[in-house]
């Protein structure tokens, strides 16, 4: 038997419109937690009303997941958790091509400072607003982003130099 | 002289006209724990400035998992935290299952649970000798932990066929059942592994100067550890009882009896002593699973030949060994994942070394750097 825990709470999305009415997000269900899909021009004010409301008290982000969906371009998925009351999410929210800009989180989430230069380097996400936005597990002038589906599995060598096109272009 | 690292860089002022030096450790340095390296400004003894660089043992786990089939992809997930490989696939294989709706028998289950506890212990051991040996007891810690690991070795070696990469799980069970003599072997394990504990803990909580170099140093509020991402024993040395098995339980352990050993203000020798008791933790839930595991298949029956998952996509967390190692896992149809991401709880207590170093001496730093307990496979993925 595996046990099904109980990860995150279903009331949670009502919970957040409840309390952050004035931002529109679409609420779905993962395998674990609730999932808000927020447009890139709410996504600040969700996350500070997230982290800032006593209510939600989201004050550890987890994760950041930078995903490259191919035509409907990149996208970052953001766990948080709450201490306070023990309840959880996922925020995704797409970045808009071609500029595949995000805002930083480094300034309500110091954790979120490593995170965001992987993702940044990952799929080529741009955090606007990020301190130290140089590669972190990649060469320092290496220029491609390794988990974009159009880059090839085994050509990182011969890649040096090359700077990867934008998304869902062949290398 | 002030715990506070800006009082410390203040205090260091002075009147004397003096150059910075700039040092570089690593990546090839025993202190540094794996192909780590950090580049220290010091001023005298003091250092002024720190910057960690990271990579140079990134495999790319995530783009290989992408182009694998879920079930080939766990080779890839054991050498992650490598000194505590069945926690990772514990990890990997959990999200598969709960991705694809997959029933693990319960004798598995405790199976599972037997064995990530087993490789906590394995890797707290390691601290604890490495740790040692970074304080100044030279090789003493080291051998003495290295006596404990050897057995649990054996005993992965006689389970699963290998020792530091078992491979032993697999989505839906476990690959074969434990030998026979499992029970007796594993209890004279665990009463040599407790009196490794009392010996470790004699010879390095009981040494005044150990003691000495360790308290006191770079103490963390709860709330600094949480903003920085601190999860596992550096949080729970700030006094925060989180634990993800307790919190968002999985598997069998909302069945067994635990506790959550907790520091008091989160400075060195409060993550050392988080660690140390965490063992004896792991040791009961040993013996729980042992009393209580049911006989059975340990395989789920009418498993597909080839896995395929339809669409769905989870964050699956659970208690490795450094914190809260966590895996993303999106399925498109197909047989691989769409994405796969680890959440190395290293990479995070990594990621605030800079705002712990700064302001220590440089024998100190060293100290501070081991007492997060990184394992380079898990930063570099």
């Amino acid at each position: 038997m595996s046990s099904e825990p109980v990860i995150g709470e279903p009331e949670i999305a009502a919970l957040v419109r409840e309390r952050l009415p004035d931002i529109p997000f679409e609420a779905s269900e993962t395998k674990t937690y609730a999932d808000l899909r927020v447009a890139p021009e709410h996504f600040l004010a969700l996350v500070t009303g997230l982290r800032d409301d006593a209510e939600l008290a989201f004050d550890l982000l987890r994760n950041i997941v930078a995903l490259d969906m191919e035509e409907a371009g990149l996208e970052a998925k953001y766990q948080l958790y709450s201490f306070p009351h023990g309840h959880a999410l996922q925020i995704t929210v797409p970045a808009p091509i071609p500029s595949c800009e995000l805002p930083s989180l480094t300034g309500l989430y110091p954790a979120a400072n490593w995170h965001e230069r992987e993702a940044a380097e990952m799929v080529g996400l741009v955090f606007t607003g990020h301190p130290d936005p140089r590669n972190l597990l990649l060469e320092e002038d290496l220029r491609i982003h390794p988990l974009r589906k159009a880059h090839p599995l085994q050509k990182a060598e011969i890649l040096q130099g090359i700077e990867d096109g934008p998304p869902g272009v062949e290398v | 002289m002030s715990i506070w690292p800006e009082e410390r860089v203040a205090a260091a002022d002075s009147d004397l006209d003096t150059v910075d030096m700039t040092v570089n450790v690593g990546p090839q340095h025993p202190a540094t724990h794996g192909v780590f390296r950090m580049v220290l400004t010091v001023d005298g003894e003091l250092v002024v400035g720190c910057e960690p660089y990271i990579g140079y043992l990134h495999r790319g786990l995530e783009k290989l998992s992408e182009n694998a089939d879920y079930r080939q992809a766990m080779g890839w997930w054991d050498r992650t935290d490598y000194l505590a490989g069945m926690c990772c696939e514990g990890a990997y294989t959990m999200a598969v299952e709960r991705l694809a709706g997959i029933e693990v028998p319960e004798r598995a289950d405790y199976i599972r649970v037997i064995m990530m506890e087993l490789s906590r212990i394995n890797s707290h051991f390691m601290f604890l000798g490495a740790f040692g040996a970074d304080v100044g007891s030279f090789g003493t810690s080291f051998v003495y932990a290295w006596r404990e690991r050897e057995r649990i070795y054996d005993l992965f070696e006689e389970v699963a066929g290998d020792r530091m990469f078992p491979t032993y799980f697999r989505i839906g069970g476990v690959t074969m059942d434990l030998p026979d003599n499992f029970e007796p072997r594993c209890r004279w394990v665990l009463g040599s592994i407790k009196q490794g504990l009392e010996d470790m803990d004699g010879l390095l909580t009981g040494n005044e100067v150990f003691v000495e170099r360790c308290r006191g140093l770079t103490p963390v509020t709860p709330e600094q550890a949480i903003a920085w991402g601190f999860t596992g024993p550096m949080l729970r040395a700030t006094g925060v009882p989180w634990d993800i098995r307790k919190a968002e339980p999985y598997s069998v352990y909302p069945k067994i009896d635990f506790e959550i050993p907790v520091g008091v203000q989160g400075d060195v020798f409060d993550r050392f002593h988080v660690r140390l008791a965490e063992c004896y933790q792991s040791v009961r839930i040993i013996e729980q699973c042992l009393e209580q595991m049911p006989e059975g298949r340990v395989l789920a029956p009418k498993l597909p030949k080839t896995l395929r998952i339809n669409d769905g996509e989870l964050y699956m967390p659970t208690e490795g060994t450094k914190g809260e190692y966590g895996v993303y896992l999106m399925a498109k149809g197909g047989t691989n994942p769409y994405r796969a991401k680890l959440r190395s709880p290293s990479f995070c207590n990594l990621s605030a070394l800079q705002e712990l170093v700064v302001g220590s001496y440089v024998a100190d730093a060293i100290i501070i750097l081991g007492s997060l307990d990184i394992v380079l496979g898990e930063v570099d993925k």
